[in-house]
């Protein structure tokens, strides 16, 4: 008895990680690029883009330079692809805004968000005043926020919240 | 793969000497291919003169081994004479081998970059000869190489850019040593800077220069055989996401080259088509 209790609580638990994983990704990322001046320019981007397995819809405004990435549920895009994407055409990738799920770890003093089925792994720092996150630990919220830019072949390691909220 | 990239250089045709995907028809630019993307070209240039008109093709693909490096290769042709002189600015008979560097990329604000592009490449005579003058020349190959720097925004555009040929000497002949050079003025309305799924538009003022050395036949420098003339006109293109057209015209403005020699060019004009594939690919995470 004691042992078909022990394997229900394993399943449910593997039950449990595999629904968290499903869960967790990008949901939409808005990235500002500079240097694209011309209409095949942003048709590069949006090729590049399109071409990450989970990428639902690309929108490219030459003039201000957004590159608006909606992503479809489940998918496993990481952050490194998108900035990759921008870097193979010669263009710049500078600040994002992203809406994601994933897990929240760490401290009440030092949080990370963690986007499960990908490596990515930020340090996570209020935009503004900040919100109490310790109620949030362990388990998986729903983060709007800003990453900076990062380095040619880098993905920042801190993101800037605006909004979390426990994942519905 | 490695074949593939020595059969292409072996062909390929200095980018920026040519007219571009992304700029002028007729002078130097800056831009380069993206990472794996393939542009495919086809341009006819004319050059109408006293003696008639020249016509010249340059079919081909450019290939872009990283952001910043790009190889092309293309097919030239030669129809008409116009017993002209040697010119570096227009396609001509001669294959070429090359590929151009774009070795300074900075990017300031949206939608602008400043930047300079460099190629290098190896003249090989095509399987045409020309005409007038150059017909009766031992044809042997030549290195050539162009530097373009300039700045691309939403609204203007301004490149300017130089180039130098030399020709090896063949059977005691040898074609003329060619400088040339050029400056770009585009401009793109506001009215025009719309978003990528509509047709997009520049105008170009486009400002040439070449000047050639004296010709070398049967080991004797051929006095007064040397040409300096500067060129004027404006050229536009239009895009829309892949697909590119663009057309201009040029007049003299200035021309030192003998009559006697050469037939004397009243116009150059030409019409470029492109078709750019752009990669999806991106590696996984």
């Amino acid at each position: 008895m004691k042992n078909v209790t022990m394997k229900t609580v394993l399943l449910a638990g593997t039950l449990a990680v595999s629904s968290l994983a499903a869960q967790a990704e990008y949901e939409q990322v808005n990235l500002t690029v500079f240097g694209m001046d011309c209409a095949p320019c942003a048709h590069a981007i949006h090729v590049s883009m399109k071409g990450i397995p989970g990428v639902k819809t690309v929108d490219v405004d030459l003039n201000t330079g957004l590159v608006t990435i909606k992503l479809a549920p489940g998918n496993g895009a990481a952050m490194r692809q998108f900035n990759q994407a921008v870097e193979k055409n010669g263009f710049t990738h500078k600040d994002a805004t992203v809406v994601a799920r994933g897990k929240l770890t760490g401290t009440a003093s030092a949080p990370f968000f963690e986007v499960a089925g990908t490596q990515d792994r930020f340090a996570l720092t209020p935009d503004s005043s900040p919100a109490g996150v310790s109620a949030l630990l362990g388990k998986t919220v729903t983060i709007t926020g800003v990453l900076p830019q990062a380095a040619k072949g880098k993905v920042a390691d801190t993101l800037r919240y605006k909004t979390i909220a426990e994942a519905q | 793969m490695r074949s593939l990239v020595l059969l292409a250089c072996a062909v390929a045709l200095p980018n920026v000497a040519m007219a571009a995907d992304h700029g002028p028809v007729f002078g130097y630019a800056t831009p380069v291919n993206s990472e794996r993307e393939l542009s495919l070209d086809t341009g006819i240039f004319g050059r109408s003169g006293s003696r008639g008109t020249q016509f010249s093709t340059s079919s081909g693909f450019g290939y872009g081994l990283t952001p910043h490096l790009t190889i092309s290769a293309f097919l030239p042709a030669v129809f008409g004479s116009g017993s002209l002189s040697e010119s570096r600015m227009t396609a001509g008979g001669e294959w070429y081998a090359g590929a151009s560097w774009r070795f300074l990329h900075s990017v300031t604000t949206v939608g602008k970059r400043v930047e300079s592009t460099a190629s290098l490449g190896v003249v090989l005579p095509g399987p045409q000869q020309d005409s007038g003058l150059l017909a009766t020349l031992h044809r042997a190959p030549g290195v050539a190489g162009t530097v373009a720097t300039g700045v691309a925004s939403r609204s203007q555009y301004l490149w300017a850019g130089g180039g130098y040929t030399r020709f090896a000497e063949g059977s005691h002949d040898r074609r003329p040593d060619t400088v040339s050079w050029s400056g770009v003025y585009g401009y793109r309305p506001p009215k025009l800077r719309r978003g990528y799924d509509q047709w997009d538009y520049r105008g170009f003022a486009e400002f040439t220069g070449e000047h050639t050395g004296n010709v070398t036949t049967n080991g004797h420098m051929l006095p007064n055989s040397g040409t300096t003339t500067l060129w004027l006109g404006p050229s536009v293109l239009a895009i829309f996401k892949n697909v590119a057209i663009s057309g201009g015209m040029q007049a003299p403005v200035f021309r030192d080259a003998s009559d006697s020699i050469y037939g004397r060019e009243h116009i150059r004009f030409a019409i470029n088509f492109s078709y750019l594939r752009y990669s999806s690919h991106t590696s996984s995470h």
